[in-house]
């Protein structure tokens, strides 16, 4: 049995959601009434102009707007590269100061004094989240949606035997417990980010919506075969060191490239050794819905290396980093609660558990080149430096 | 040699239903891709130009399927080992694009100039392509357990995936699920096999 972290007594308290929310409330008030003046007189002045029955019309004034420039479609429809080679629309800053919504490309200077800041927007260097590769996964994300309650045919779904069902239900249960990191961890970052970074915002949140879909068919899969089964500390660890990375490049870096690098060869090996079409299919489909969020990391973190004004520092925290990270993902990836009912599948049985373990220690290789190209790609390298084995621990 | 597919010039816009479910090839496998009978159809040879170019048509005939799939954009190369004249290797590329599939060429396997401009390669030997396509007919579209192009390739064997470029190979992975049911189109014609 498990030894609890921390005994009872020294477990703190949950804090009081009443307080919280009376403070938050007192917090609001006096922010919105420290800025009355501001914002008070906008609704004056808009109050009388209403009341005098006349119009501003001050917004059809296009002398410092971009107007007439009509976006032209491609053959996909209208694409952000299309609309963002009408200039100035696609000149993507290289630091993101815009302080508020105020859409990039719109007359906006005029009023900024009036405007409200927003202080949760602090990623603000363009290195630190753009990829060249971004507007083409965005526009892919959304043509290569699928719904995980039609797109699947549940209604072929036949019961396995035990021991692969069991098998089938915990890798299930191990996807259902880390898919959804992959939306909580750009959803953490996604409101940080200006609205300059438009096109990033959207990808991220395609990513969000992917990972809502994957949790989804992997519960709904475990729960159609018998049920989930056990949740394990060493995914937990590895999702907390996702979810509490210092920066959205180191956190994309571990997430995107290396953890969904991984999850991705999970589901390719999910395919190989799935013994129903129906779990053929689920992984065929969250394997690319995968593929395209890998595709972002490197080329995130290509462009933070690229563009960074001290190269050699940068490189040395995202190796920093990665010497941790590394290893707190291998505590996920050496459990049994992940590696046992895989090795189960791909033997065949319980009773044929080492032969797959043997065919496990091949695929770990191929895995770990994958992901030491990667990071080259990107042009980070870590063949060197690796905390990972390039063997699986198992094998001698 | 270069033989263009042809492309989808009649569009077929997807129903007007947009929640209305394509049936899923297996749901109804007799109508999803018809099999031909011996009689309704010559044999196309594989691996041929002719052969890929069949899938491309097959492709671009059904837009609706594509556009429910989504884009597909890469230039997949399909290698046959032992199926080119004397036993050698022979190599045909497709390039993708949107929902259609707009180019089918063979190339010269032995050329880095034609192998640099496909995202990624699919070795196998002769064998290998036959017990899938075989395997594919004999599902009306789709392939038994161990015959997915995923299944095939996991592992490095008896499909070999290729690529210099870690970004571009992963466009195997992106799509994989268009390249399936590019290949399932096979089960719409009869095949003959070299050799």
């Amino acid at each position: 049995m498990r030894q609890p972290f921390a005994r009872p007594n020294e477990i703190l308290p949950l804090p009081v959601t009443g307080h919280m929310t009376a403070e938050a409330l007192a917090s609001y008030e006096a922010y919105f009434g420290h800025h009355a003046n501001v914002w008070t007189q906008i609704l004056e002045e808009n109050v009388a102009r209403l009341s005098r029955g006349s119009y501003s019309l001050h917004w059809m004034d296009t002398s410092q707007a971009n107007w007439g420039k009509r976006a032209k479609p491609s053959s996909r429809g209208l694409t952000y590269t299309d609309i963002n080679r009408v200039a100035p629309y696609g000149e993507i800053p290289l630091v993101g100061n815009w302080p508020n919504f105020a859409p990039r490309g719109s007359v906006r200077d005029p009023y900024i004094e009036q405007m409200p800041v927003v202080e949760d927007y602090i990623v603000t260097d363009r290195g630190e989240v753009w990829a060249e590769n971004v507007i083409t996964l965005y526009e892919e994300a959304k043509a290569r949606q699928w719904n995980a309650t039609r797109d699947i045919p549940w209604d072929e779904l036949t019961p396995l035997p035990e021991d692969l069902e069991k098998a089938t239900s915990q890798l299930c249960t191990f996807l259902t417990e880390v898919e959804f990191v992959a939306g909580d961890f750009p959803c953490k970052w996604l409101y940080r980010i200006p609205q300059e970074f438009l096109e990033v915002k959207s990808f991220l949140a395609t990513q969000v919506m992917d990972e809502a879909r994957h949790q989804e068919v992997f519960r709904k899969r475990a729960i159609a075969g018998g049920g989930l089964l056990h949740a394990s500390p060493g995914f937990e660890w590895a999702l907390k060191a996702v979810l509490d990375a210092p920066s959205h490049t180191m956190g994309t870096y571990l997430l995107n490239l290396l953890a969904e690098g991984l999850v991705l060869s999970v589901f390719r090996s999910g395919e190989m050794i799935a013994k129903t079409h129906v779990d053929k299919e689920i992984f065929r489909r969250c394997l690319q819905d995968e593929a395209r969020h890998v595709s972002y990391g490197v080329m995130e973190l290509k462009g933070y290396i690229d563009s960074h004004a001290n190269p050699a520092k940068a490189m040395e925290e995202l190796h920093r980093f990665a010497d941790v990270g590394e290893l707190v993902i291998l505590s996920a990836f050496t459990e049994p609660a992940l590696i046992e009912p895989v090795s189960i599948l791909l033997g065949g049985g319980l009773d044929k558990i080492d032969h797959g373990m043997e065919g496990m220690g091949k695929l770990w290789e191929m895995f770990i080149d994958e992901y030491i190209a990667r990071c080259e790609r990107a042009g980070f390298p870590r063949r060197e430096r690796c905390r990972i084995p390039t063997r699986a621990p198992w094998l001698h | 040699m270069s033989t263009p597919a042809s492309r989808c010039e009649g569009i077929i816009f997807p129903s007007a239903d947009a929640n209305q479910r394509i049936p899923f090839p297996s749901s109804d496998r007799s109508s999803a891709i018809p099999f031909p009978s011996s009689n309704e159809s010559e044999r196309i040879l594989f691996p041929s130009v002719q052969w890929f170019s069949a899938l491309a048509d097959a492709m671009n005939r059904n837009r609706a399927r594509q556009e429910q799939l989504g884009y597909v954009d890469c230039v997949a190369e399909f290698r046959v080992l032992d199926g080119g004249p004397g036993g050698g290797p022979v190599a045909y590329q497709v390039t993708f694009e949107e929902f259609a599939a707009i180019d089918v060429r063979e190339t010269d396997p032995t050329s880095p100039a034609d192998a640099g401009r496909a995202d990624f390669a699919l070795d196998a030997s002769l064998g290998t392509w036959r017990a899938m396509i075989e395997s594919i007919a004999h599902g009306g579209g789709r392939p038994g357990l161990d015959h997915t192009l995923n299944r095939l390739s996991h592992a490095g064997t008896p499909i070999a995936l290729r690529g210099d470029d870690q970004l571009r190979k992963d466009t195997y992975f992106r799509f994989n699920q268009s390249l399936q049911e590019f290949f399932n189109a096979s089960a719409g014609f009869r095949t003959a096999f070299s050799g």
